[in-house]
């Protein structure tokens, strides 16, 4: 398929490979704590990115490889597009608020250091603490001004959901520095996904991204009235899958018709909160193979108005998206492809 | 003339099929009548230390006539503790057949003490049999039994298994693990010997979820289906259809479209790496789905274009496994006539009002 404009793709992986470049960045404490206590990045993030699940070609035994200058980036990646970088280093298991914090801050300043001033056509994500909401605020104070940085970085595996009262400071910094509120897949994997406890399998554990726990952002952020008192802040779910959006709305609109009184702040019907505020990245698809039931997805919901084109490089995910986007004609196809990412992004 | 008229429906009834048929009935046994049908070191046990759980309406209070329809109170007890005005709100109002009851005080029974927890279900099922079920033959029993506690819950599916119109066991949504859990199976193995599917009911007690707590009864409403959508991943994955392949399991009270989102999301994550790790699963997690889940239809979606719920139906291939079910006495109840879209066949419709559930529980005539 060929496109007019050049491709946004929205999530692009990049980390340092190793911790021993973040150090630098950080306090000297820091390094003693690593160095101490033994503490490296794990090269599957702490099992989410498992040997051979996600890499292409998938030969049993590599590891997921992530690309750690923009030489390896555009090797891998091509030279042709826009990319909005998401190091998820940072997504920690520890229960240390502090460290967490340092790191985050350690990722921002290799990030900005070695790709966003390094070539132009790189954006990143400024990675966000989880357990501290008044360090997650200094550090959008710190370098949400930078004009490299478009969106703030928070995973959806977390302690308290993204709507709840705590956030909201983050949510008004965030919207003042002109920053898009990015949920990406996992996070704190050492709390479990489910309700009743943790998976048994990682195909259980990766469906809860899309199937849980990012709708339980999607309904919190619009239940405590998010987008009523930070009415410029926008949200992109990032590798959370999409499919599943007009389900949940069809639930979320009726009930809202039921109980509104509980949450007087939500004046308008959920959806039009979501429509109006949230996008969606296009990897992982999760789409139907039936080629007559994926023919009504479009009817189902606006993707020309509310899908990004991701890659989600190097990891691979499922048969992708390219046969929804050829149900698309010219003009959908281009905005799911650069279109609505631009105007997201602002790029 | 009110006489007349319930002879000439019972004259009626005894010559037509089944024409309605409802799939979620809460009967509620009042605190009261429970404890004076424990036995005296369990009556003392409550009364000095009182339960170890707290009740889903203590976590997520709900701001609409405390959850409830607004006609529903009788003049003594809770709503749904009333027979007679059961009959009078819902059998005898819309005409059923037959109503499936769902006491929901045993969702918060497992996580009691063992010994505890078998005699508190003990108490509920002896009193389904006694107050409900023998009183009127229109009404169909679920056995509760201590879930947290395969070893007793197998007991007491046994105790239970084969008294006349009991036809499910009942279990919370929510456990402590994932049903999948082999721990469970003893308990899943034992309601399928005696030909009893199993009914997941929405609640239970829930762990920290992967987002955290939500603060509104809003969000958890509106998440059920996500809490159900991840027990069934947790049993298919775990390939206890393949160790118990005549397993049947109900979905209550947590919609149904979602499960199509749900299937696509499966399949695609199986094809892309899942067959190297699910071992047990000899074909795409979606055909298990469509052979061994039922779902009942309160609260149903309501998309604003009915004919989307159609699709969402076909899309999923069960229409023959949804049935339907009012949720009385809860305040989103939904009536026999006003509930399933317009956009579904007069054909499909008679299947989820009566012909599904009458397969599902192999209802007599």
């Amino acid at each position: 398929m060929t496109v007019a404009t050049r491709v946004v793709d929205v999530d692009v992986h990049v980390g340092p490979g190793s911790i021993q470049p973040l150090l630098e960045y950080m306090e000297p404490y820091w390094a003693d704590y690593v160095a101490n206590a033994e503490l490296f990045l794990s090269p599957t993030m702490n099992g989410l990115y498992p040997p051979a699940a996600f890499v292409p070609g998938g030969e049993e035994g590599t590891i997921t490889s992530v690309p750690t200058t923009p030489e390896e980036l555009r090797e891998g990646l091509g030279d042709d597009r826009v990319a909005v970088l998401n190091c998820i280093v940072p997504f920690d298991t520890s229960h240390n608020p502090y460290y967490e914090a340092a790191l985050c801050s350690g990722v921002n300043d290799w990030l900005r250091a070695h790709f966003l001033e390094r070539d132009e056509r790189l954006r990143g994500s400024l990675a966000l603490p989880t357990l501290d909401p008044d360090a997650a605020v200094q550090e959008i104070e710190r370098l949400g001004s930078h004009p490299g940085f478009v969106q703030v970085l928070l995973p959806i595996r977390t302690e308290v959901p993204y709507g709840n009262k705590r956030w909201h400071r983050v949510h008004d910094a965030a919207a003042q520095h002109g920053l898009v509120l990015g949920l990406h897949a996992w996070g704190r994997v050492a709390n479990a996904p489910t309700a009743s406890g943790f998976t048994h399998s990682y195909l259980e554990d990766y469906a809860s991204n899309s199937q849980i726990v990012a709708q339980a952002h999607v309904t919190s952020l619009v239940s405590e009235g998010v987008f009523e008192r930070t009415p410029d802040l926008k949200v992109a779910l990032l590798e959370c899958g999409f499919a599943w959006l007009p389900f949940l709305l069809w639930r979320f609109d009726k009930d809202w018709k039921g109980v509104w009184r509980e949450v007087p702040w939500v004046k308008e019907r959920p959806s039009a909160y979501v429509l109006r505020s949230f996008r969606f990245s296009t990897a992982p698809a999760q789409l139907p193979a039936d080629p007559a039931v994926l023919a009504r997805i479009p009817d189902l919901m606006p993707v020309t108005e509310l899908l990004m084109y991701a890659s989600d490089h190097p990891h691979r995910h499922g048969a992708g998206v390219d046969a929804l986007l050829d149900l698309l004609d010219q003009d959908g196809r281009e905005a799911v492809l650069s279109g609505n990412a631009a105007s997201l992004y602002g790029l | 003339m009110a006489d007349v008229q319930v002879t000439e429906r019972e004259l009626s009834r005894a010559e037509r099929t089944i024409r309605l048929v409802d799939g979620d009935v809460h009967s509620t046994l009042m605190p009261a009548s429970l404890h004076a049908r424990l036995p005296r070191r369990w009556q003392r046990h409550l009364e000095q230390l009182g339960p170890r759980v707290a009740g889903a309406y203590a976590m997520f209070p709900r701001m609409r006539n405390g959850g409830f329809r607004i006609d529903a109170r009788p003049e003594k007890g809770f709503p749904g503790s009333d027979l007679g005005l059961v009959q009078a709100q819902l059998l005898d109002e819309y005409d059923m057949d037959y109503a499936v009851l769902t006491p929901m005080q045993p969702q918060n029974f497992g996580g009691e003490a063992p010994e505890l927890a078998a005699e508190l279900c003990r108490a509920t099922n002896d009193w389904t049999r006694e107050e409900w079920v023998e009183q009127d033959a229109r009404l169909l029993g679920s056995i509760c039994p201590p879930h947290e506690h395969p070893d007793l819950a197998v007991k007491e599916i046994e105790r239970i298994a084969g008294t006349e119109r009991f036809v499910q066991v009942l279990l919370p949504a929510t456990l402590e693990q994932g049903l999948g859990n082999r721990r469970y199976w003893p308990m899943l193995r034992a309601a399928t010997e005696a030909g009893l599917p199993i009914a997941l009911h929405t609640g239970g007690n829930e762990m920290h979820r992967g987002a955290g707590w939500p603060s509104y009864y809003l969000e958890m409403h509106v998440w059920n289906g996500n809490t159900m959508a991840m027990q069934l991943l947790s049993m298919i994955c775990s390939g206890v259809f393949e160790e118990i392949p005549d397993l049947q399991v109900v979905s209550i009270e947590c919609g149904i479209a979602w499960a199509a989102s749900l299937s696509w999301a499966m399949d695609d994550a199986w094809r892309t790496f899942g067959e190297v790790e699910t071992t047990r699963l000899r074909r795409p997690p979606s055909e298990y789905l469509r052979e061994h889940f039922w779902f009942t239809t309160q609260p149903i979606e309501e998309p604003d274009e009915p004919e989307h719920l159609a699709f969402a139906f076909d899309a999923l291939g069960m229409t023959d496994r949804i049935l339907f079910s009012t949720d009385y006495p809860h305040w989103d109840f939904d009536a026999p006539g006003q509930t399933l879209p317009r956009s579904l066949s007069k054909e499909v419709k008679q299947k989820i009002l009566a012909g599904n559930a009458t397969r599902l529980y192999g209802l007599p005539r």
